[in-house]
C-alpha cells in the first residue's frame, strides 16, 4: 500500500488513489525546505539544451530536474522575488511589457525549467540581464517554478488559485472599449 | 462646420502669425524637412500650399520603402538636398534615399552597431525619434548610449560620443537639437531609476560641453546666479537636493527624452523633464525637483534661466517632456511671447517664455486628477481622491501615459490654433514596494489602463491657445499616438494606429482623404518639395512604441492587464486591428 | 539556545524592559491606571460576591431536625419579595458598573489613540513587513527625513505620532511600556502616539500573529534626553562614510557584488534597494534580524552566512559569500556607524 502511494505520488492527476494519496500529496506540497542545502546554493549550474535532437539518441536522464517542482511554498516565495528583483518591472504579471511575455505558448529560449534557469542566469542577448553570481540557486529555481505556474506548468494543487494584485473593476460607470466611427467631429 | 470666430481676432491672429512666424522661425521655409519639429519654434507647419483641402482628396501613393524592422517606428524622415534620411528603431540604421531617382533609391545606410542588450532597459519599446540635419551632417542617438554624427552625403561615421552606460538603465531615444553648433540630448530611461539629464555636444567633434541634470546640487543642474523662476516655490538654492529623502536624488528619474526648441531671440532653449522615480509616490517625499519640470536654459552653456516645475512631488507619472510651440501670442490686447506646452497631465499651459509666467493652463482632455492651477502662485492644486500611493487608487484620468503622450502636436498660423493628437485613458493604480536594483525598472506600481469616458481611446482636437479651449474634435479608437503636420494649403494630416493615415480640413476638422498603411502609424508625418518641384507627404508606419507594445512586443494583455505597464490593458484588442512591419509611405498629387 | 540569545539580548539592552505594568508614558500610564481601577473595583465586587456566597455558610441553620427544606417548602411571601428586591438591584448594580467600565475603558482608549495631543509632535512612519519594522521620521524639509530600522529614537518628553501601514499582512505595533496596541494594515494608514516621560529602552513585539518568524519580529524605542536624540538624529542623517582602509574598502565591494546589494540601502553608495532594512547606519543599532539577536560582529557573521537557521523562514536570502570575502564584509558593515 505503501509503496503504491509512493508511485501515485509522481503523477498527480490520478485523483482516485484515496485517503492515503491526499494526505501524501499533501504532505508534498506544504514541504518547505528553509535551509537550502549546501550543493544548492552552488550559483551556476550548467544544464540547459537548446536543442531536441541528442546525438546517439535520446538520454535517459533529464538534464537537471526542478528542485522547486510542485512545491507551494517555493512557489510563493518565487512570486514574491519575482517581484522583489524586479522581472515585474520589464514582465509585468506574466504579460510582458519591456521584456517578453511569460505567459505563452511559444519560448524564444526554451520553456523547460532548466532554460528558464539558464534565461535568469546567463540572461540573453537581446536584453535579458544575466543574473548569475548574484540570486542564489534556490532562489532561480523558485524564480523557474513561479513562472512555470504562470502557464499550468506546475501541479494545480501548488499554485494558488487567485493573485495578490487587484483585479479589473468592471462595475460601475467604468465604460468599457466601443467601436468608435474612425471619423466624427465634435464640437 | 466653421468656427464662429470673431472675424476681427481671426484677421489679427492670421496676418500677426504670419509675420511673426517668419521673426521666430528665422529659417525660410525651403519645403525641405531639416528636424524633425520642422523649426525650432517645433511648430511642424509647412508654407507649401500645392496640396490644399480642394485637392487632397485626389493624393496618391507615390514610392515606399520597407526599414526591414518590426519595433516601433516614431522617427520623422528628414528631407535634404533631394536626399531623405530615416533613422530606424533599434538597431539604428540610417537609410539615405536618393529622391532624384523615381522612387526613392536606396543611396547608402550607416549601421552604428549598438549593443543587443541595450533592448532589455528601454522602457517602451526600442523605438528613436529620428535625426537632425545640421552643415552636412546628420546627427541622431542610439538606444546604447551614443550620439553619432554621420556625413550626409557620404554615410560615413563623423564622430560617435558615448554619453552614458546601459548598466544604470539609460538608453537615448530621443532626437537631438542642434542650436549654434550645439547638439542637444537627453537621455530616456525615467521608468529605471535613473538620473536624467540634458547635454550639449560639440557639433564639431562631439566634445561634451556641458551636462544640466534634472536632480542634484545646483552646479550639477548648472543654476546659477542667472535663475529666476517666476514663482515663489521654485526659487531658492539647492532644491534639487532639499526636496528629497537622503540619496534619492540619485535615482529620481526627470530624464529628457523628448523635445526641445529653442528662440533665437532671447537665445534659450525650452524642454521639459520627465516623471520622478519610483512611481509609487509614497517612496519619495518631497517636491522631487526638478522632476516633471520645464526649463529654460542658455545654449551656450546650459545654464539654467528659469524653471516651472509642472506637477511637484508628481503622483501620476505624468513627465513634463512634451513639446513646447513657440508662439508670438496677443492675448487681452497685449503681444506675448509665449510658449505652449500640451501637458502628460491634460492641461495646456501657455507661458510667458521669456519670464515663465503662467497666462493660462486650461484642460485639453478629459481629466479629474487636478482641481486647479493658481496663475497668481503657480500651484497646481490636486484632487486629493486621486492622490496615489502604498494603496489603490481607481479612476484616475489621465492614465500614466497623460492627456498626451511624446506625440508632437502642430501649430498653423494661418489659423491661430494647436493641433493636438492625444489620449482619452483612465487608469487604476496599485502602488507596491519599488525596489531600486540598478539596469531594472524602477516602479512601485501595478496599473491598468482603459479607454476614457465615451469609450474611444483617442482624439485629434484643434485648440485655441489664446481662448484656451478646443475648437472641434475627432475621436479615435486607439491613441492618436502619430504626431501631426499642418500645411499652408490648410491641410492637417496624421495617422491612426489602425493604419490610417488621415487628412483633415484644418479649419473644420472634417476628414477629407485617408489611407490605409500596412502597420499602424506612431511616427511624425512630414511634407516636402521633390526635386520635380512637387508637394510629397512622407510618414513611417509600422506600430510600436509604449502604445503599441502588444503588437510590436507581441505581449499577452489579455491575460495579463498590467502588460506595458497597465497600457496593455487598454491596447489587449490592437492585435486584432494591426500587425507589424516597418514601412515608408510617400504621397503626392498625380 | 534561543533562551540564551533572548537573555543576552536584554543584557545587552540594559535598562530595557517590556512590560505594560510600568508605563513610562501619558498613554501607557493611562492604560495602566485604567487596568488599576478595573483590577481594583473588580476585586472589591470579587470580594462583596465571595462573602455573600459564603455567608449562608457561616449562618447556623434553625432546627435541623425539623421538617426537610426539599419538596413542598415555600417561603414566605415577605422572604419572596425581599429577595427579590435584592436581586433586582444587584442586577441594576452590576448593569450600572459594567456600563460604568465601559465609559471609563473607551474614554480611556480615546484619549490615548488617535493623534497626538499637541501639534509639535515628532512623526514616525513604521511600516511592518514580514518580519521586521521600517522607520522613517517624516519632516516637511525632505533631506531632513531619516530612515532606520527595528529601532526608533525618541526624545524624552515629546509626543511622538505614530503613521503605520504594513506591505504585506496585518501587524500590530505593541510597545507597551509606551501604548497599547496598534494593528498595522496593507494599503492603510492607522495613527497613534506614544511618548516617554524617562529615558530608557523599551522593547516592542508585533502582536498579531503574521507568520513564521511573527515571535522574532521585536522593536527597540529607545527614549533620550532631547540634546541626546538631537546628536543621534543628525548622525543618522549622515551618509555612510567612505571606507577608508583596504580590508573595508574590499568589504564594500563585497556588499556591491553580491546579493546584498539587490535589497539593502547604503546611503552614500549605490546600494539602493528598499525590500530589505535600510543598512547605512547599521553598526549603531542595537540588535539585529529584528530583535533577535544582540548586534556583534559574531552575530552578524552567523547571520549573513545562514539566516535561515537563526529565524527559519525569513526573506533574507542564504548568499554563498566565499570566505575569504566574509572578513571584509563583517569589517565593512561594522563600520557602518
Amino acid at each position: 500500500m505503501y509503496l503504491r502511494c509512493l508511485r501515485n505520488l509522481h503523477s498527480y492527476r490520478l485523483l482516485s488513489a484515496g485517503l492515503c494519496l491526499l494526505a501524501f500529496s499533501a504532505c508534498q506540497r506544504e514541504k518547505r525546505e528553509l535551509r537550502p542545502s549546501p550543493t544548492r546554493l552552488v550559483v551556476f549550474s550548467d544544464a540547459a539544451r537548446q536543442s531536441d535532437i541528442q546525438p546517439g539518441g535520446r538520454q535517459s536522464q533529464p538534464v537537471v530536474a526542478n528542485p522547486s517542482h510542485g512545491s507551494a511554498y517555493e512557489i510563493s516565495e518565487g512570486a514574491r522575488l519575482y517581484d522583489w528583483y524586479n522581472c515585474s518591472g520589464c514582465h509585468a504579471g506574466g504579460g510582458g511589457g519591456m521584456g517578453p511575455p511569460l505567459i505563452k505558448t511559444d519560448w524564444i529560449y526554451g520553456g523547460e525549467p532548466a532554460n528558464i534557469f539558464d534565461t535568469i542566469v546567463k540572461g540573453r542577448p537581446n536584453g535579458m540581464p544575466a543574473w548569475g553570481n548574484r540570486i542564489p540557486e534556490y532562489q532561480v529555481w523558485q524564480l523557474v517554478s513561479y513562472v512555470r505556474s504562470l502557464n499550468n506548468l506546475e501541479p494545480t494543487s501548488a499554485t494558488p488559485a487567485r493573485t495578490d494584485t487587484i483585479q479589473q473593476d468592471t462595475a460601475g460607470l467604468r465604460p468599457r472599449p466601443t467601436g468608435v466611427a474612425s471619423s466624427g467631429v465634435t464640437k | 462646420m466653421h468656427i464662429k470666430t470673431a472675424p476681427g481676432i481671426a484677421f489679427g491672429a492670421l496676418s500677426l502669425g504670419w509675420l511673426l512666424f517668419a521673426q521666430i522661425q528665422n529659417q525660410p521655409d525651403d519645403g525641405q524637412w531639416v528636424m524633425p519639429a520642422k523649426n525650432f519654434a517645433s511648430t511642424r507647419f509647412s508654407t507649401l500650399t500645392q496640396i490644399n483641402t480642394s485637392n487632397v482628396k485626389d493624393l496618391k501613393l507615390a514610392w515606399t520603402f520597407s526599414t526591414g524592422l518590426t519595433r516601433g517606428h516614431e522617427s520623422a524622415p528628414l528631407i535634404v538636398n533631394d536626399t531623405m534620411y530615416i533613422v530606424t528603431p533599434w538597431p539604428n540604421l540610417l537609410y539615405a534615399l536618393d529622391l532624384k531617382q523615381p522612387g526613392g533609391t536606396l543611396k547608402w545606410t550607416y549601421s552604428p552597431s549598438p549593443s543587443a542588450s541595450s533592448q532589455g532597459v528601454a522602457c517602451c519599446d526600442v523605438v528613436n525619434r529620428g535625426g537632425a540635419y545640421y552643415k552636412g551632417r546628420i546627427y541622431y542617438n542610439t538606444l546604447d548610449m551614443h550620439t553619432v554624427a554621420v556625413d550626409a552625403n557620404t554615410g560615413k561615421e563623423v564622430w560617435k560620443a558615448t554619453l552614458g552606460d546601459i548598466n544604470r538603465g539609460e538608453t537615448l531615444t530621443m532626437a537631438p537639437l542642434i542650436v549654434k553648433g550645439k547638439v542637444l540630448v537627453g537621455n530616456s530611461g525615467g521608468e529605471m531609476g535613473v538620473r536624467g539629464w540634458l547635454a550639449g555636444l560639440d557639433a564639431e567633434n562631439g566634445k561634451l560641453l556641458w551636462r544640466a541634470y534634472a536632480t542634484g546640487p545646483d552646479k550639477d543642474v548648472l543654476i546659477g546666479p542667472n535663475f529666476k523662476p517666476f514663482y515663489k516655490q521654485d526659487q531658492g538654492s539647492e532644491l534639487g537636493t532639499k526636496t528629497w529623502q537622503g540619496d534619492q536624488w540619485k535615482t529620481g528619474g526627470g530624464t529628457g527624452w523628448s523635445w526641445i526648441s529653442y528662440d533665437p531671440e532671447l537665445d534659450l532653449i525650452y524642454y521639459g523633464t520627465a516623471n520622478p522615480g519610483p512611481w509609487n509616490p509614497d517612496q519619495r517625499p518631497g517636491d522631487n525637483k526638478w522632476t516633471s519640470t520645464l526649463f529654460a536654459r542658455r545654449p551656450d552653456t546650459g545654464e539654467a534661466i528659469w524653471a516651472y516645475q509642472t506637477n511637484p512631488h508628481d503622483v501620476h507619472d505624468y513627465d513634463d517632456v512634451n513639446e513646447n510651440i513657440l508662439l508670438d501670442l496677443t492675448i487681452n490686447g497685449r503681444l506675448r511671447k509665449v510658449l505652449a506646452h500640451p501637458d502628460r497631465n491634460a492641461r495646456m499651459y501657455i507661458m510667458d517664455r521669456a519670464t515663465g509666467e503662467l497666462i493660462s493652463a486650461e484642460p485639453f482632455a478629459f481629466e479629474n486628477t487636478t482641481e486647479s492651477v493658481d496663475l497668481k502662485t503657480g500651484e497646481l492644486k490636486l484632487n486629493p481622491s486621486k492622490i496615489t500611493g502604498s494603496k489603490t487608487v481607481r479612476d484616475i484620468c489621465p492614465a500614466a501615459p497623460g492627456g498626451k503622450d511624446w506625440q508632437p502636436s502642430a501649430f498653423s498660423p494661418k489659423t491661430g490654433w494647436i493641433y493636438l493628437p492625444h489620449n482619452n485613458l483612465c487608469m487604476e493604480f496599485q502602488g507596491t514596494q519599488a525596489n531600486y536594483i540598478a539596469g531594472t525598472p524602477y516602479l512601485g506600481a501595478k496599473v491598468r489602463m482603459y479607454p476614457g469616458p465615451g469609450g474611444h481611446r483617442g482624439e485629434f482636437s484643434a485648440w485655441d491657445p489664446v481662448k484656451a479651449k478646443t475648437v472641434w474634435s475627432v475621436k479615435e479608437m486607439f491613441p492618436a499616438w502619430s504626431g501631426t503636420v499642418v500645411t499652408a494649403g490648410d491641410v492637417v494630416f496624421y495617422g491612426t494606429m489602425e493604419g490610417w493615415f488621415k487628412a483633415l480640413d484644418a479649419r473644420t476638422g472634417t476628414l477629407l482623404w485617408q489611407f490605409k498603411t500596412g502597420s499602424g502609424i506612431i511616427s511624425q508625418p512630414v511634407t516636402y518639395k521633390g526635386p520635380d518641384g512637387k508637394q510629397y507627404v512622407a510618414v513611417l508606419s509600422g506600430v510600436g512604441g509604449w502604445a503599441g507594445a502588444t503588437v510590436a512586443g507581441g505581449l499577452n494583455a489579455k491575460k495579463d492587464g498590467t502588460a506595458a505597464l497597465g497600457f496593455g490593458n487598454a491596447m489587449a484588442d490592437l492585435p486584432d486591428h494591426t500587425t507589424k512591419g516597418g514601412m515608408l509611405y510617400v504621397f503626392a498629387l498625380p | 539556545m534561543k533562551r540564551v540569545l533572548l537573555l543576552s539580548s536584554l543584557a545587552v539592552a540594559g535598562r530595557a524592559q517590556q512590560t505594560a505594568m510600568d508605563p513610562a508614558g501619558a498613554p501607557a500610564r493611562s492604560i495602566a491606571h485604567l487596568g488599576l481601577f478595573f483590577l481594583a473595583l473588580l476585586t472589591a465586587i470579587y470580594i462583596v460576591v465571595i462573602t455573600f456566597a459564603l455567608l449562608p455558610l457561616m449562618r447556623r441553620h434553625r432546627g435541623i431536625d425539623q421538617e426537610p427544606l426539599e419538596g413542598n417548602h415555600r417561603p414566605s411571601d415577605a422572604t419572596e419579595t425581599r429577595m427579590a428586591k435584592r436581586i433586582g438591584l444587584a442586577t441594576v448594580a452590576t448593569i450600572l458598573i459594567l456600563f460604568g467600565l465601559i465609559t471609563v475603558s473607551v474614554s480611556t482608549s480615546k484619549a490615548t489613540s488617535g493623534s497626538p495631543p499637541r501639534p509639535d509632535s515628532l512623526v514616525v512612519e513604521i511600516t511592518a513587513t514580514q518580519w521586521w519594522w521600517s522607520v522613517r521620521y517624516a519632516n516637511n524639509d525632505a533631506s531632513r527625513i531619516v530612515m532606520a530600522a527595528n529601532e526608533m529614537h525618541i526624545p524624552v518628553g515629546r509626543p511622538v505620532m505614530i503613521r503605520g501601514t504594513s506591505t504585506d499582512v496585518i501587524h500590530s505595533f505593541w510597545v507597551p511600556n509606551l501604548q497599547g496596541k496598534r494593528d498595522l494594515i496593507p494599503s492603510r494608514t492607522n495613527i497613534d502616539w506614544i511618548q516617554a516621560d524617562r529615558p530608557g529602552r523599551y522593547r516592542g513585539q508585533c502582536a498579531e500573529f503574521c507568520g513564521l518568524q511573527h515571535a522574532h519580529m521585536a522593536l527597540w524605542v529607545v527614549a533620550e534626553p532631547p540634546d541626546r536624540f538631537e546628536e543621534w538624529y543628525s548622525r543618522q542623517l549622515q551618509p555612510a562614510a567612505d571606507p577608508a582602509d583596504p580590508v573595508r574598502q574590499r568589504g564594500q565591494q563585497v556588499f556591491m557584488d553580491y546579493a546584498c546589494v539587490l535589497c539593502h540601502t547604503i546611503q552614500g553608495t549605490q546600494a539602493a534597494g528598499q525590500v530589505g532594512p535600510d543598512l547605512t547606519h547599521l553598526a549603531s543599532r542595537l540588535t539585529i534580524a529584528a530583535g533577535t539577536l544582540p548586534n556583534n560582529k559574531g552575530n552578524l557573521a552567523g547571520w549573513i552566512t545562514d539566516p535561515q537557521s537563526i529565524k527559519p523562514g525569513n526573506h533574507m536570502a542564504t548568499v554563498p559569500i566565499r570566505p575569504e570575502d566574509m572578513q571584509p564584509l563583517l569589517e565593512y558593515l561594522e563600520s557602518l556607524q
